[in-house]
């Protein structure tokens, strides 16, 4: 799919070249829906790399996979997205994780506190939709749950 | 000047700050709530982020919303339009403990200027002719009828707290007087958080005149002439123009004056209003400052040819109002007719819908700011100004002339506006003489 091929790992390898050669700290390459993000961390090279995501608020980008009767759980402020309470941790939400209502599934950081995130939904995560350290605004989808 | 500021506001206002944006080479983000998520002029935004949910409690009133946007979009500066945060001087304290400049005063001239009393004690101070009246809140009753004993009746009960027309009682006797102290004092404290109320002379057939006003933040203050604002309804502006036809220009020009002293011994910088009210022996007197940029700012635009809003900008980011007052003149004159989705036959409810016709005027001296287009939706969220129609001519007569010929143009349905409403008053004999004050339309529509 279209999709898949944005974000294979000969593309994703060009854009951290470019960004070590350039001294970037940040690039962001976006087609249609799609966007990757690649960051930066404040210390060393590049080696985190940002996912496709797609980045209208609107209704999910259908897949192979049918969405019919997934959940999403969305942003409830515009702040910064962390999947892990530190870059330590691991994160609270992966793929295949079973949530309920009152599990944190990520952080929120507005203003310079840092907001846990509860699910409000009882199922099994099946995709991320967000990346570690993107800005989310209002009733951003952040993950997308198969209900239980 | 700032490379990147936020709009912390929607409609025809954030369009405007765009544009300005647009020009000075300033990247501008805009926010938005549920509600305006399909408006067309976010588009023309650098970047758009949603805040939260329509009513304005949720979005466009949330200071940690917009700051956490602010942040997230690493804007300089903040805009807030008029209306919402613009005069909260919290946020304004917010902003800056966050590092964000406020596009607007300092937070403490705004709290000085917004206090109904203590502007008052600033302009006794400033020589700035003062309506007649309590000098202070007033207590009780007792000092109430005192008062009113010694400036005469009638007499108007105001909230210190208030605006926009809210928490206001005419009295024209003792006993009026005494049952208007209580529900005023009352209305107060339900609408303002504070039940405190002064009284003051009423002055009959009043004119509302105001002086726009900009400062820089090196001590720099100067004015752009006045705007008559005598045309409302319920206290609400509805045409507005520049300059005040009936005075002439030794009264304009210790109107102005006053308003600069005043400005300026506040320590004020940004662009603010200092109004007025004239009474028909053309004595001004002081009412209030609006210490923000406002609705009626195309005005005095087009007769002074200076952009307000990259003023603000400009002085936000500190540089500085190289304009001296000796440079500034007014040439024509201008009128705005604010259009709003309200229905004139049915005392103004509001009118929200699909703007399935939307025929907007041009041609010379046509100046039209709107963020509506054919196929806008109005929402039930906000207020119902769609826009402001402006004129622009060498003079009253051929302005009226012009708006008249505008408002035959303009095509908008099928929700009700106000454009019928203003072609009336354009062909009202009254208002072609200059002969209305704010008490005028309400009177002229019995």
């Amino acid at each position: 799919m279209a999709k898949e091929s944005f974000t294979d790992n000969k593309r994703v390898r060009e854009l951290i070249k470019l960004m070590n050669e350039n001294g970037l700290s940040e690039i962001e390459l976006v087609e249609d829906k799609a966007s990757i993000r690649i960051k930066r961390e404040l210390t060393g090279p590049v080696s985190a790399v940002a996912a496709a995501v797609p980045h209208s608020a609107a209704a999910p980008e259908k897949s192979a996979q049918s969405d019919e009767g997934l959940l999403t759980i969305k942003s409830p402020m515009v702040g910064t997205f962390y999947a892990a309470a530190n870059p330590e941790s691991e994160p609270y939400a992966k793929v295949g994780a079973l949530v309920d209502k009152k599990s944190v599934v990520c952080i929120i950081e507005a203003m310079k506190v840092f907001n846990e995130i509860h699910a409000e939904v009882s199922g099994v995560i099946t995709k991320i939709l967000v990346s570690n350290g993107q800005a989310v605004e209002f009733n951003q989808p952040l993950f997308q749950v198969k209900p239980e | 000047m700032f490379s990147r500021i936020l709009i912390a506001n929607r409609g025809e206002i954030a369009l405007r700050i765009i544009r300005a944006c647009r020009e000075l080479d300033v990247e501008v983000v805009a926010v938005y709530s549920e509600a305006d998520r399909d408006a067309a002029y976010l588009k023309l935004a650098d970047e758009a982020i949603c805040i939260g949910l329509g009513p304005a409690g949720e979005s466009y009133l949330n200071i940690p919303r917009i700051i956490s946007a602010a942040e997230v979009a690493d804007v300089q500066a903040i805009h807030p339009g008029y209306g919402f945060l613009s005069e909260n001087a919290h946020f304004a304290d917010v902003c800056r403990s966050c590092k964000i400049e406020f596009i607007g005063p300092s937070v403490e001239s705004m709290k000085l200027l917004g206090s109904k009393l203590a502007s008052k004690e600033l302009a006794r101070k400033c020589n700035v002719p003062l309506t007649p009246g309590s000098d202070g809140p007033v207590k009780n009753e007792k000092q109430a009828v005192e008062v009113a004993q010694k400036i005469g009746y009638p007499v108007i009960i105001k909230a210190s707290a208030g605006g926009g027309g809210r928490g206001m009682r005419v009295a024209h006797n003792e006993i009026s007087l005494k049952s208007s102290l209580k529900a005023a004092q009352s209305e107060a404290e339900a609408a303002f958080k504070d039940g405190t109320v002064f009284i003051e002379k009423y002055h009959d057939e009043p004119r509302h005149v105001e002086v726009q006003i900009l400062g820089d933040k090196h001590g720099h203050v100067i004015h752009l002439f006045e705007r008559d604002c005598s045309v409302q309804r319920r206290h609400q502006k509805i045409i507005e123009e520049s300059p005040c036809p009936v005075i002439d220009d030794e009264i304009r020009r210790e109107l102005c004056e006053s308003a600069v002293r005043l400005a300026k011994e506040a320590g004020y910088y940004s662009a603010a209003t200092v109004e007025f009210i004239m009474d028909k022996h053309k004595h001004f007197y002081f009412l209030e400052v609006n210490t923000r940029i406002q609705v009626e700012h195309p005005v005095t635009e087009m007769v002074t040819g200076e952009d307000l809003i990259q003023w603000q900008l400009r002085i936000a980011s500190g540089e500085k109002l190289t304009l001296r007052q000796e440079d500034v003149h007014h040439s024509g004159a201008a009128i705005e007719c604010r259009i709003n989705a309200e229905d004139p036959d049915r005392n103004f409810a509001p009118s929200p819908g699909l703007l399935e016709e939307f025929i907007p005027p041009g041609g010379p001296g046509v100046r039209l700011d709107t963020h509506a287009y054919q196929g806008y939706r109005i929402g039930p969220n906000y207020d119902s100004m769609i826009g402001k129609l402006i004129v622009h001519r060498a003079t009253r007569d051929a302005a009226i002339a012009t708006m008249r010929r505008a408002l035959e143009e303009f095509r908008a349905g099928p929700v009700k506006t106000t454009i019928p409403l203003h072609r009336q008053i354009m062909n009202d004999k009254d208002f072609q003489q200059a002969r209305v004050d704010t008490g005028w339309l309400e009177r002229r529509r019995k």
